[in-house]
């Protein structure tokens, strides 16, 4: 083969691959924007799954667990993170089944926004939701529901469909309540980045064995469960 | 048409590989280590997209992806040879293709800029505008000592 019939084969597939790259490029940027509805869809998953779970575990604005445990564990989470998500149904769940229903420990979620603006009023939509005792059936519906992140699905008819769905009865009160609870989302973020964590979910324990909160970061359930022994 | 001298393009290639592999490593290690690249003027950029779910694919973390192109388009450098010019043009080609894809999930899907992604888009376009100069000036040419154009 002459050096220009080599030449002009090689070009050949480099235009090809061109074309192709392009065409790969449209087709991934169609896919990702095509997920942009989901979630938005009212009819939720996991619902009964959810409220069966944590059915007879008493609930204090975010904090789960009986309040005389002597051991609380601080989350610090986005609603619209995937990673909380994962972390809440594979590593947080045992211990709530566990530690949290024993009495041995208390969980407290504050949130810590990361992903974006829409994690605001999401976050301040499950404080409302706590306001009524129904916070982490909140939380955990709106895990369970989780679309891609700031895709807009969180929208006000999103979040009500949680909200009716987590079993807050005062839907009318969650409405009116949930604008004010946004300074409290801020103010818990921040208190997140005083304690110099950056990114979620990040934890923390105190119990009657710490001195003040110790930082945990992302602990397995393993970690968790010796880090609660531990502290209390 | 006249093209820049060959050794030239592949000095230049070799340079921006380089910093390639240095932005891609440092995006890398700081994922490895739990922690999202620091941004520049306290912007929460970098966490953002560090913890979204597009860093990650097939559970690895892209960065590693790029470290892997930028080696391999550091290694295309040193050879004057169509397998060289063709393979690099082709993973330059992918490393701009994928990281147009991710520029625009960081501005209409996240809505958050990581200054290292930018950094390393912006390096990907210049390997891709250099590999595509060079193998549409020099393929077919004979086999070349990297200073002979």
């Amino acid at each position: 083969m002459s050096d220009a019939d080599r030449r002009s084969r090689i070009l050949k597939l480099a235009a090809g691959a061109a074309f192709l790259a392009i065409a790969v490029v449209l087709v991934l940027i169609v896919v990702a924007t095509s997920g942009s509805g989901d979630g938005g869809d009212t009819k939720l998953e996991g619902v009964s799954e959810v409220n069966r779970r944590l059915a007879g575990i008493p609930q204090h604005g975010m904090v789960l667990g009986d309040p005389k445990a002597p051991v609380e564990v601080l989350e610090f989470a986005d609603l619209q993170c995937p990673y909380c998500k994962a972390f809440t149904e594979n590593e947080l769940a045992p211990i709530i089944e566990n530690q949290v229903k024993k009495g041995e420990a208390k969980i407290a979620f504050h949130n810590f926004i990361v992903i974006g603006e829409q994690s605001l009023p999401a976050g301040a939509a499950a404080l409302a939701a706590g306001a009524q005792g129904r916070g982490w059936n909140f939380v955990e519906l709106f895990y369970a529901n989780q679309g891609s992140e700031n895709s807009g699905y969180a929208n006000d008819e999103f979040l009500e469909a949680i909200a009716k769905g987590a079993g807050v009865q005062n839907l009318a009160k969650w409405n009116q309540e949930r604008q004010k609870f946004t300074a409290e989302v801020e103010a818990t973020s921040a208190e997140a980045q005083q304690l110099g964590f950056t990114g979620t979910p990040s934890l923390a324990i105190k119990g009657t064995q710490t001195e003040g909160l110790k930082s945990l970061e992302t602990p397995s359930t393993g970690d968790l469960e010796a880090a609660i022994e531990e502290a209390g | 048409m006249s093209f820049p001298a060959e050794g030239v393009l592949q000095r230049a290639i070799a340079f921006f590989a380089a910093i390639g592999i240095g932005v891609a490593t440092y995006i890398a290690v700081e994922a490895a280590g739990g922690d999202a690249p620091t941004c520049l003027a306290n912007s929460h950029g970098c966490a953002t997209v560090a913890k979204s779910s597009y860093s990650h694919v097939a559970g690895v973390n892209i960065a590693v992806f790029g470290i892997f192109g930028y080696v391999a388009l550091l290694a295309s450098a040193f050879f004057a040879s169509d397998l060289a010019r063709f393979g690099g043009f082709l993973v330059a080609l992918g490393g701009f293709g994928y990281s147009v894809f991710l520029t625009y999930i960081e501005l209409f899907k996240i809505e958050a800029i990581c200054q290292w992604c930018v950094a390393s888009a912006v390096l990907m376009t210049i390997l891709f505008l250099l590999n595509a100069t060079r193998l549409i000036g020099y393929a077919g040419n004979a086999e070349a000592l990297p200073d002979r154009a």
